[in-house]
């Protein structure tokens, strides 16, 4: 039954749940791992997943792929899907790429100087 | 050509291609590598001076297309005066950011880049209207500033930068969901169009969308408690990155939330609150704080939060150019006073508050950081003053009571520990590091705080105000600030004369009891300073004060609208407060004095706004024309002006301050500016008093006005500092006078202003004839003195006159005082009161018996027999003031005619006059007569003593005729007469006099600070608990 109602849904909202769960996975990740290393990893997690949802959201059941030129009618313009999402995830891509470099060249620099990877030994300051 | 080159797109492109250029340049040429990087910065700078200055003269805002198609399709940037304005000011910080940083930033090519696309991230931010291409913006410049925050490798600041990413990745986490949502139910990603096809956005999708984005937005302007890592980051990173994330960056995500806030209209009420606690708890948590960056920060976070609150509160309601004026002043001055703060904690490299001590050993550091606090704190005149001004009048315009006090209570605040910093920094400590001269480059902060004059003076253009009277005060101040070098005694004399013309062309202008004052307040002063030249010492900075506190003065007399009714004021205060600590110390109490000054300036603020949201004017005519809330009004108004004059409860400040201050100076206080306080109630008075129908204010005000009589003169009879016992007594006298005010006749305000005349002349005359007295003695303990009669015979006279004018007994002009304060009481029907008052002044004989007999007679110290007369220069105001105390005591009608013609227009006349013959309802006096009789009563049994003198031999006693009994006691004082005086009448009464008040205030104090210490308790320092407080946010502002 389960399996059915699974096989039934869209394959979009498939992706869509799969983001949102990877997100959850990714928060989860940040909140209760004390490690940095790890945090990243949930980080990444949480950007993956919203990588996906974005995705899912550009897509339409049924609808082929937005290449149109001149020849294609008009008409046909409502048959594809978004391509405007995909195009964002590609930017959004590389923006996370860009911020797990800083976040990873961080956790090195913190090993350099104070020996630990642990997100609790980095509370010197507070007040 | 050139217009090409200042396309808005060229910010961009600029800044791209520097950024890929400059490690291609550093390889062949280092020192190119930095003119490039400047070229570059600068170009944006001119992209946007050339924005302003078209848009200011009415050009139409450019949209810049890209990609060759219109939007929604392509992204567009806007270009208008507000954006270039922005941009203008946000670049200008970071040219002279990147200059202070320039050994650190150039290091490493790779520095220079990250802080050239820094500043195009946030200038993209401020221009772009696509909320996608918002998010990249966004992104490159946290990216920047988490790079920046840790470059140098600091431990602390690696921590903080990790924070700093846990929070900026959720909030861009966040941010970027929501949009994705906000684009499947509009299909734009174009905020505009977002914007006019908001119905769209609707079920739980485009809830949770518009929460997601608003949540991304809110972490990053810091609203508590979900800024603890904003905190560390301005704590630890470099003083400059600290400076710019605190302003420019704050500036970009200010105008995201301005250009995104039609889409949150249901959650404005609940931005409104967050901001109001971040703004309040902040500034709990800023009086914990004790490092000096951290410091900043809760200021920064605060400002920040002050400046949400002023446009979700007013957006929509006030127009726009209004709103601009408001949040713009605010945010001009906090981003360069707040910047250059940050510039100069860099600079000095002291961490700690406590560490900044000595500053006056380097007047020219002192100057600047004066003026960069007082703009923070919101004096005159700069922006932020003229923008908290026009805050209040249109909250209170639009009855947002509840947000009036808030912003106030946070501001006092806020005042409290950003002025207790400076307060310190006029602390002389002597320790080899600190007390050598301070040697910084002061460049950038002196273009900041020149800014900052200019803007103040802008602002205040475009609200419309009159400028010359309001900012001559201040550039008379500067000007003779110049002339520093002279010596006192010139500088004396040049302050005396400039004072003596302005008091002649302030008062030609001034009518009724504007005029009256003016002649107490201006020429009294002008006499005051006269008495400045006995001394020697260079006295830096203390005329140009003494200065501006006259022409302030002269501002208040002059006032026609509240504005520059409160602008004087606050001028007044400042100058009043700086003249305490020019010289000697009176650091803790001027310090107090200063804080419940501002407190006072907020009632006074807070009713001039109620007024304001009735009559729609500032004029002080129209005052009388408002149907409500007159009582309470009235009553801040009061509380405002009790403050100032030291009504009892808020008298904490005064004895410190008057016992502490230099000695000339406090016979300004005591004479001048206390009365300052009396014309306040009297302004009230006349515009308001009409228009109360509840006379339970008046009765209230005048118990209050008899028992701070009588608690007045009971401190003073248990002091044995000389000072303090002149400061209570003023307190006493300033209690009949506000007594007399309350009971809101004719004969009342008659007596009221002839008393504070009386108390000019007499407490000013005494002040100075102490002020001799301790300069000779070098002590101001009255057990110390003793004697002095012969030494000091002049100085005896006038305290001799002094004390028989302030008894009330006849002869002198202080009878006239106490018989018209008793008739007028009994007029009223005061019977309680009036006895009271009765009592009062028979206390007052104990302590002027006892300053008399103390100071002048008895035994004379051996180490003062060779002590001589008071200088001079000290004796000339001291001869004025006995000539004027002696005319108007011949012929009262001098004084108390023009008193009662100008009380005449408010009330009907109840004086009558034949010659010198002064009848009320009650009875009548005739001050020639009187002054006839006493003199005949008194020469005569003198005459009788003077031949028994003569006659019969008198043994004096001598120093050695005290015998101890063969011991020696360890506290030699408890044995000297004048020690503890009146130690029975302390037992009997000593209790009426426990210092409650200060109890009191020191509670208040320590309950804020606990306060401060329960609400940070959230910041653990950990990362973690900042993100489950950031999810935790999230999922609050979504159920709510």
């Amino acid at each position: 039954m389960v399996i059915e109602n699974i096989l039934q849904t869209p394959l979009s909202n498939i992706v869509l749940i799969t983001g949102f769960f990877l997100f959850t996975i990714g928060l989860w990740g940040v909140l209760t791992h004390s490690n940095i290393i790890r945090m990243i990893i949930g980080f990444s997690l949480i950007s993956t997943g919203i990588h996906l949802v974005m995705i899912s959201i550009g897509y339409l059941t049924n609808k082929t792929a937005p290449i149109i030129n001149d020849e294609i009618k008009s008409e046909l313009l409502t048959s594809v899907v978004d391509p405007v999402p995909s195009a964002l995830v590609l930017t959004s891509i590389v923006i996370s790429l860009g911020v797990t470099a800083v976040m990873l060249s961080y956790a090195i620099q913190i090993h350099q100087t104070k020996k630990t990877l642990s997100i609790n030994d980095c509370s010197e300051m507070k007040w | 050509m050139v217009n090409e080159l200042l396309n808005p797109i060229i910010i961009i492109i600029v800044a791209l291609a520097t950024g890929f250029l400059l490690p291609i340049v550093d390889k062949k040429n280092k020192s190119f590598t930095v003119v490039l990087f400047f070229m570059a910065l600068i170009w944006i700078g001119l992209i946007a001076l050339n924005g302003v200055v078209n848009f200011s003269s009415g050009a139409v805002a450019v949209e810049v297309i890209t990609a060759g198609i219109s939007p929604p399709f392509s992204i567009n940037l806007q270009f208008g005066l507000f954006e270039s304005v922005i941009i203008l000011a946000t670049t200008l910080i970071a040219i002279m950011t990147a200059w202070l940083m320039l050994d650190q930033l150039k290091e490493n090519v790779s520095t220079l880049v990250l802080f050239l696309i820094w500043v195009m991230g946030i200038d993209g931010m401020i221009m772009t209207r696509d909320i996608f291409n918002l998010f990249i913006f966004i992104e490159i410049t946290a990216i920047c500033s988490f790079v920046l925050t840790g470059f140098n490798h600091n431990s602390n600041a690696l921590s903080a930068g990790f924070k700093a990413i846990i929070a900026g990745t959720l909030a861009s986490s966040f941010f970027l969901l929501g949009v994705m949502f906000l684009y499947y139910q509009t299909g734009t990603l174009n905020i505009d169009d977002m914007v006019n096809n908001q119905s769209l956005i609707t079920g739980v999708i485009g809830h949770a969308a518009l929460v997601m984005v608003l949540t991304g937005v809110l972490i990053e302007l810091k609203p508590y408690p979900i800024n603890g890592w904003a905190l560390d980051v301005y704590q630890s990173a470099p003083s400059g990155i600290a400076a710019m994330m605190s302003v420019s960056v704050s500036a970009a995500y200010l105008f995201v939330f301005y250009k995104l806030l039609p889409l949150f209209q249901a959650w404005v009420p609940m931005i409104t609150l967050i901001a109001g606690l971040t703004f309040v708890v902040s500034n709990f948590i800023g009086l914990k704080q004790t490092v000096v960056k951290r410091l900043l920060g809760y200021s920064s976070v605060a400002q920040i939060a002050l400046i949400i609150m002023a446009i979700t509160l007013l957006n929509g309601k006030v127009s726009v150019s209004l709103l601009a004026l408001i949040t713009g002043g605010l945010f001009l001055n906090h981003l360069l006073a707040k910047s250059a703060l940050f510039w100069l904690a860099g600079m000095l490299n002291k961490t700690h508050v406590a560490q900044w001590t000595n500053l006056k050993k380097s007047p020219v550091v002192l100057f600047l950081f004066g003026c960069l606090l007082a703009a923070l704190v919101g004096l005159p005149p700069f922006p932020a003053f003229w923008a908290k001004w026009e805050l209040m009048m249109q909250l209170a315009t639009h009855q947002q009571h509840g947000w009036m006090l808030l912003v106030l209570l946070g501001s006092l605040l806020e005042a409290v520990y950003l002025l207790r910093w400076f307060s310190g920094s006029l602390n002389d400590v002597k320790d080899e590091e600190s007390s050598s001269p301070i040697r910084i480059n002061t460049v950038t902060l002196w273009l900041s705080t020149v800014a900052l004059f200019v803007s103040g003076f802008t602002i205040s253009h475009l609200m419309g105000v009159s400028i010359t009277p309001l900012f001559a005060p201040i550039l008379a101040a500067l000007f003779l600030l110049l002339f520093d070098e002279l010596t006192g005694k010139t500088k004396a004399g040049i302050t005396c004369v400039i004072a003596v013309f302005y008091s002649y062309d302030i008062l030609l202008h001034l009518t009724g009891i504007n005029w009256i004052f003016g002649l107490m307040l201006l020429m009294g002063s002008c006499v005051f300073i006269l008495g400045s030249m006995y001394r020697d010492e260079q006295r830096r900075g203390y005329f140009p004060l003494l200065l501006l506190l006259i022409m302030s003065l002269g501002t208040l007399l002059q006032a026609k609208t509240s504005l520059n009714f409160f602008y004087g004021w606050e001028l007044m205060t400042m100058s009043s407060y700086l003249l305490m600590n020019c010289g000697k110390n009176a650091l803790k109490s001027s310090f107090i004095y200063l804080i419940f000054s501002m407190g006072a300036a907020y009632f006074i603020l807070f009713a001039f706004a109620l007024v304001f949201a009735q009559t729609g004017t500032i004029q002080l005519d129209a005052m009388n024309t408002i149907s409500q809330y007159q009582t309470l009004i009235f009553a801040c108004f009061m509380i405002g002006f009790l403050i100032k004059l030291g009504g009892l409860g808020f008298h904490v400040w005064l004895p410190g301050v008057y016992s502490e201050t230099e000695d000339d100076y406090t016979a300004i206080l005591s004479g001048v500016v206390s009365k300052v306080g009396v014309f306040g109630l009297l302004m009230a008075g006349t515009h308001l008093g009409q228009t109360i129908n509840d006379e339970m204010v008046f009765y209230v005000l005048g118990w209050l006005g008899v028992i701070t009589a009588l608690l007045g003169a009971l401190m003073a009879v248990f002091q044995e500092d000389v000072k303090k016992l002149l400061a209570y007594s003023s307190i006493g006298q300033m209690g009949y006078i506000v007594a007399c005010f309350a009971l809101m006749n004719h004969l009342g305000w008659v007596t009221a202003m002839y008393l504070s005349v009386n108390h000019l002349l007499y407490k000013g005359l005494i002040f100075l004839a102490i002020a001799g007295v301790i300069y000779r003695t070098q002590t101001t303990l009255m057990y110390k003195m003793g004697g002095l009669l012969k030494n000091m015979p002049m100085s005896f006279f006038s305290a001799l006159i002094g004390i028989i004018a302030i008894s009330g007994v006849p002869p002198l002009l202080g009878f006239g005082g106490k018989w018209m304060l008793y008739n007028a009481m009994i007029e009223k029907g005061w019977y309680f009161q009036a006895g009271m008052a009765f009592f009062a002044s028979a206390i007052a004989f104990l302590y002027l018996f006892r300053f008399i007999h103390t100071v002048f007679l008895g035994q004379r110290k051996s180490e003062h027999k060779e002590l001589v007369e008071a200088p001079f220069s000290l004796l000339i105001p001291q001869v004025l003031l006995i000539i004027a105390i002696m005319v108007f005591s011949l012929n009262a009608k001098w004084l108390i005619q023009p008193l009662s013609d100008a009380v005449a227009v408010y009330y009907p006349s109840t004086l009558t006059w034949t010659g010198t013959f002064l009848q009320t309802s009650q009875g009548y006096w005739d001050g020639y007569l009187v002054m006839n009789v006493v003199t005949g009563v008194f020469l005569l049994p003198l005459i009788i003593l003077l031949l028994v003198s003569t006659t019969t031999k008198i043994q004096k006693v001598k120093q050695f005729n005290i015998v101890y009994a063969a011991e020696r006691p360890d506290k030699p004082e408890t044995t000297h007469v004048a020690y503890n005086f009146y130690a029975f009448y302390e037992k009997a009464l000593g209790f009426w006099v426990k210092p409650r008040a200060t109890q009191f205030w020191n509670s208040v104090a320590e309950w804020s600070h606990t306060m401060g210490s329960a609400c940070r308790i959230l910041y653990t320092g950990n990362g973690q608990t900042y993100a489950s407080l950031i999810v935790l946010f999230f999922v609050i502002i979504y159920f709510v």
